[in-house]
């Protein structure tokens, strides 16, 4: 596999504030990376950066083994990019923003007809290409927005939140089409405040805080890099601190906090942690109701390295 | 690429609501409002610059006498500007003021001369344009009074014909004033496409929208693709002014007194101005909200100072600032009709085209630099 992108040390400041602080990056040939991170974390900035929309004050940015600039045509001619605001013409129908945008990049006509074609098969469109965007449904915007994106068959797409206010059903075919975009070849590097999106789709996940790297990994490696690798709930009716005491004694149990009626408790690791721990029960006469078990998600790996919620 | 972008613009420009009711739709409603407010009185012409009379009382000879002269004389150009009655004393003048005998009179001393009127208005301010006028020559008339004196008389009656208030005024011609109204609507209407450029510059700029961003991010040659933009725009601006024109001629039945080819010529010409100027604030300004009102406010303040609400404030420019009249594209473009009806393709109605012409030129080179400077988008 080869590199399609590599920033190495990017920095960009705003005036005295430093929006992406020595950032590197690689991404591989047929990767789905998810580029991770709050709000004011540096993600738009870099990918304005990495796209020369922006000019950074430090760094190198390689894309394709080469130098990325405002008029490196070369290399812009392979990247697609789906705005999180939708970028169309609304006086155009469908068909003619697809072949519109489709026309900065491919020439022949025929290729084009072609293309455009398949980008609105591709994102479900065909039906609609003679609506002008104000018919469209938010759904139906952004999946043109996609066609305009995708339409000319770029080796990179830059998907940044492509499903915000999306319906299920358009977000499920969105999904789904990114996925048969990367079976086909393309690196796409996506953005989005949806964990489990991210986490369904990406093959790799950079999480982004303060304009830095912060974490980067599978999603199963960042989950694995939690204290926190499991977490018991169990319903307690005469629930005592010495019991709560007791549990904390067995093994790979971190934590043990009463929540109401329940026992909540996280075991930094292990394995048959719930049978060890109803064993205890059972063995020391306490009587237990309800019992549930929850695997961390990936928005307590964010919340553990970014101390934020990412959708704060 | 740049067929494509100047098919793609033209589709755009020609479906957006706003551009057909601005640059379409409200210039022919003040057409009909001009026509409905002063239609009937294009014939009676009732404040059309005409021969006035004028005193003159001098304590010695000058030049400036020879130049009345030969602005009290008729050519086949132009009726005579002044009748001149020379007086002996200020006492007579006054008194043949007061008697309206002449509408003002031109005072000599050792020191100034003095200009005297019994009202403010067309008189005035064509009295004091005179002077004006004079003045500037003055110092060439006074070298060559003393390096060639045998010469004097045909120098000063060379430089009287090409005093300013003769190339401002039409004396004696058919075409009313009243028309300067409509010029200044097809300067209006024509400037009105530096919004148009705007627009478009919008959807290829990328610190200006997601479009512009997108537009950025294809490997397009930015210039080519901005002159796509631009040629549609003059075209549909080019179209925006035929259709007022042939309204303003066929339906409102007024003669705008020059012929439709040469009309169009020139408001092609000042649609290319207006989306030239519009191209030039595209590339300089950086913020969105005012891609609409600079050029609105670019459209109207250029349209005011060459005559659109008051037909007379391009006489007050030309006398206080007349360098003004010369870099407003608004007062160049509706001189240049006012010359070609009044007086036809005469040598101030080529300046006007070349003044047209190299600020269409400046703003190309200014939009050009700017642009490529900001090779960057910098959001």
């Amino acid at each position: 596999m080869s590199n399609i992108i590599s920033i190495e040390n990017l920095v960009k400041r705003f005036g005295e504030k430093i929006a992406v602080d020595h950032f590197s990056l690689h991404v591989e040939e047929g990767e789905i990376l998810g580029l991770l991170g709050p709000n004011g974390s540096g993600k738009t900035t870099t990918i304005n950066c990495l796209l020369s929309l922006l000019q950074y004050d430090k760094g190198d940015i390689q894309i394709f083994g080469k130098p990325m600039s405002p008029d490196a045509y070369d290399i812009k001619s392979k990247i697609g990019v789906v705005m999180q605001n939708i970028a169309i013409v609304d006086t155009l129908n469908v068909y003619e923003n697809v072949d519109f945008f489709c026309g900065l990049y491919i020439n022949d006509k025929k290729t084009r007809q072609q293309y455009v074609e398949e980008a609105l098969e591709f994102t479900g469109l065909t039906e609609y290409k003679k609506y002008k965007p104000k018919k469209l449904s938010g759904g139906l915007l952004r999946r043109l927005n996609i066609a305009c994106g995708i339409a000319h068959k770029p080796k990179l797409v830059l998907f940044d939140e492509p499903t915000v206010a999306v319906d299920p059903q358009s977000r499920n075919a969105i999904l789904e089409g990114i996925r048969k975009m990367n079976r086909e070849g393309t690196t796409v590097i996506y953005t989005s405040h949806y964990m489990e999106e991210v986490e369904e789709l990406c093959s790799r996940i950079v999480i982004m805080d303060h304009g830095k790297n912060v974490a980067n990994g599978t999603a199963a490696e960042l989950k694995a890099s939690l204290k926190n690798r499991e977490t018991i709930r169990i319903g307690i009716p005469n629930l005592s601190d010495d019991i709560i005491h007791q549990v904390k004694e067995i093994n790979h149990v971190y934590e043990a906090v009463r929540d109401e009626d329940n026992l909540l408790i996280r075991c930094d690791g292990g394995e048959h942690n719930l049978v060890h721990i109803l064993s205890f029960l059972s063995d020391s006469n306490i009587p237990f109701g309800h019992v549930s078990t929850e695997q961390p998600t990936l928005n307590d790996v964010f919340l553990a390295i970014t101390g934020k919620e990412l959708r704060d | 690429m740049f067929g494509r972008i100047f098919i793609y613009k033209f589709k755009a420009l020609i479906r957006s609501h706003w551009l057909i009711g601005w640059n379409f739709l409200f210039p022919l409603v003040l057409a009909t409002a001009f026509s409905l407010g002063f239609g009937n009185l294009i014939d009676d012409d009732p404040i059309s610059f005409h021969t006035m009379d004028v005193g003159y009382v001098a304590e010695e000879d000058s030049t400036f006498l020879t130049v009345l002269e030969t602005l009290s004389k008729s050519t086949d150009e132009r009726e005579a500007v002044i009748n001149l009655h020379t007086y002996n004393s200020e006492k007579n003048a006054k008194q043949a003021l007061a008697d309206k005998e002449i509408d003002g009179y031109y005072l000599l001393d050792s020191e100034d001369i003095h200009t005297t009127v019994s009202e403010n208005g067309i008189v005035s301010t064509t009295l004091l344009q005179i002077v004006k006028d004079y003045k500037n020559f003055q110092t060439t008339i006074k070298n060559i009074a003393i390096d060639h004196p045998e010469n004097l008389e045909s120098a000063v009656e060379l430089m009287g014909s090409d005093l300013e208030i003769i190339k401002q005024h039409s004396f004696g011609h058919s075409n009313s004033p009243y028309l300067q109204y409509f010029y200044a609507l097809l300067t209006m209407t024509s400037l009105f496409g530096s919004w148009i450029s705007t627009f478009t510059l919008q959807g290829m700029c990328a610190n200006m929208s997601e479009r512009g961003k997108r537009f950025e991010c294809a490997p397009g040659h930015k210039f080519k693709a901005i002159a796509a933009g631009a040629l549609a725009g003059i075209l549909i601006q080019s179209a925006s002014n035929a259709v007022l024109v042939i309204y303003i001629v066929t339906v409102l039945k007024i003669d705008l007194g020059l012929n439709l080819g040469l009309i169009l010529l020139i408001t092609t010409l000042g649609s290319a101005l207006g989306i030239t100027a519009g191209t030039f604030m595209g590339a300089l300004l950086k913020k969105p909200v005012l891609l609409v009102a600079v050029p609105m406010t670019y459209a109207m303040l250029c349209s005011f100072f060459s005559g659109l609400m008051v037909a007379s404030i391009k006489q007050y420019v030309q006398y206080y600032v007349p360098f003004l009249n010369k870099i407003n594209p608004g007062a160049v473009m509706s001189d240049s009709l006012y010359i070609a009806s009044n007086y036809g393709l005469t040598r101030e109605f080529y300046q006007d085209i070349t003044i047209m012409i190299v600020i269409i030129i400046i703003h190309i080179i200014l939009s050009g630099v700017i642009l490529r400077r900001r090779n960057y988008a910098s959001i």
